[in-house]
């Protein structure tokens, strides 16, 4: 179980997060959302150890994470939003190092290396220097590294974006099992189709605060089920309803384009930082 | 097991640049022995200027080849490929990657001196290079090595390593008593040019080589400067905010 317990960051007089609570059970998959800014690198640097925290505290099965606590560290997995791998390192070597790293024998490491590459389809290019990967390579290959250690807590900073659509796919079908198995996955991400599709549960994060934590459907319920979609030759607008009655009736009285569909994460997300944009 | 690890990542990197790692570290060298040694031939404090001035520049080998093997590259990976916040989130404890750091780059800068040393078998010099040589070659590298580390986490960008060699590495690397002896400086400043560690390295390996006793003293100095310069590197690292 991943507590974070009031945890502040603040940068001089800017505080990037602020008074941050929140609990993610063991086996749970966590989705933090927000704007760009809003904080969720942040967090996951300082679960990651890479940034103190200058305030609070973050418990990992009751046990309070350090720099200096490694068994704690041993159980965690990183995928940074920047691709953080020598450049001048094989893919091989890559995931050795990080074996290595971790403690991982040599046998595991070979054989977890192997099963992980072929997966993600990294094998043939295994003796490729990073340099010479493309950017959806790279990210496949953080996560087959952060995977390579059987981590308990896998935390992923965007870790589909320069992805295809089908590596995006694989990498979901990936995590989802991943996630059957216990593992518990903290997730940031700027598509929020992942989130709804990936996350029992999301928070989202504005100004460094976390302004709602909820299951995606319960903040889908919230917000309306059923949304129309009015466009005008200026802007796109959409409005939302609980039952689908008064949506059809909202849509006929309607002229020009416009549409009806199921809410998603994504309107949910809009709402929220519109609202914010506007008291701004 | 840590130490080993960048040990490991040490060995790799010299692997796949085993010439390019070896052909800097000789040219330097090489040209400083060919142009003041052979070249201008003159005698210089009793004996061949030569025999003087090959320890110096073993030293300065030393120096150059651990600073190097250790402070660019730890900078680049800190600042610009962030392979180093993959070292932070491990569980490798960080004093180990330290240790492994500071022993990688000796390693790499007693290779260089001793490509210096092998070069200069043939002309006959008659100096002599034994165990201790090897040893105050391995403190001085470390010594070396730990300001690289320090450097590199203190840098704020990526010039900031090649501007620290230009106003701190090459400055020492004249001044130590390697080309000339240190005692010829004036007061003062030769007060503090001999405690710098190149100096006192220097010093140590031309008694060696001279078949003459060498003060101990030396090798104080330098473990000195290796646990302050250590003890730098151990708080960045436990105690920095934002890596």
């Amino acid at each position: 179980m991943i507590e974070l317990k009031n945890l502040t960051k603040k940068y001089d007089e800017f505080t990037a997060v602020d008074n941050l609570t929140l609990t993610i059970e063991t086996g749970g998959f966590f989705g933090l959302l927000g704007p760009n800014g809003a904080g969720k690198s942040t967090t996951i640097g300082m679960l990651s150890t890479l940034y103190l925290p200058t305030k609070g505290e973050i418990l990992i099965d009751g046990e309070r994470l350090t720099r200096k606590n490694t068994a704690l560290k041993r159980k965690i997995s990183v995928v940074t939003q920047e691709y953080s791998m020598r450049q001048d390192m094989t893919i091989e070597e890559i995931m050795e190092y990080q074996g290595r790293l971790y403690f991982v024998p040599k046998k595991v490491i070979k054989e977890k290396s192997q099963e992980l590459l072929e997966f993600c389809g990294l094998i043939n290019y295994r003796r490729r220097t990073v340099r010479k990967l493309s950017g959806g390579m790279k990210r496949k290959l953080m996560v087959c590294r952060a995977l390579l250690t059987e981590p308990d807590i896998l935390l992923l900073d965007e870790p589909t974006a320069g992805m295809d659509a089908l590596a995006r796919r694989q990498m979901w079908n990936l995590l989802k099992k991943l996630n059957r198995n216990n593992l518990t996955i903290l997730l940031t991400t700027h598509y929020m189709e992942e989130a709804e599709i990936l996350c029992d549960r999301v928070g989202l994060m504005y100004g460094g605060k976390l302004e709602e934590v909820d299951t995606p459907k319960a903040m889908i319920d919230r917000l309306g089920a059923y949304a129309v979609d009015q466009v005008t030759e200026e802007e796109m607008r959409s409005c939302f309803f609980p039952r689908k009655e008064d949506a059809i009736r909202f849509l006929s009285g309607l002229s020009g384009d416009a549409g009806l569909r199921s809410t998603t994460l994504e309107d949910v997300f809009l709402e929220k930082v519109g609202k914010h944009l506007a008291n701004q | 097991m840590g130490i080993l690890t960048v040990l490991w990542e040490k060995w790799a990197e010299f692997k796949r640049d085993f010439y390019k790692i070896t052909l800097a570290a000789m040219i330097a060298p090489l040209m400083y022995i060919l142009v003041f040694g052979m070249g201008i031939q003159t005698i210089s404090h009793g004996q061949s200027y030569l025999n003087f001035l090959i320890p110096g520049v073993v030293a300065l080998t030393t120096m150059n080849g651990s600073f190097n093997a250790i402070a660019q590259n730890l900078n680049v990976q800190r600042l610009y490929e962030k392979a180093f916040d993959q070292v932070m989130i491990s569980p490798t404890p960080l004093w180990q990657f330290i240790v492994g750091q500071i022993i990688g780059g000796s390693l790499r800068g007693i290779y260089a001196g001793c490509i210096i040393i092998l070069l200069i078998l043939p002309i006959g010099t008659n100096l002599c290079f034994n165990g201790w040589t090897f040893l105050i070659m391995f403190l001085n590298g470390a010594v070396f090595s730990t300001l690289g580390v320090v450097v590199s986490f203190y840098a704020k960008s990526h010039t900031d390593v090649p501007r620290f060699s230009n106003y701190v590495i090459m400055p020492m690397a004249y001044l130590c008593n390697t080309f000339f002896s240190s005692d010829s400086m004036p007061g003062g400043l030769r007060e503090v040019i001999q405690y710098l560690p190149l100096s006192q390295a220097s010093s140590m390996i031309r008694s060696i080589a001279n078949r003459e006793i060498f003060s101990y003293t030396g090798m104080l100095v330098l473990a000195g400067y290796l646990i302050i310069l250590a003890g730098i590197a151990f708080c960045f690292l436990y105690k920095k905010k934002n890596l």
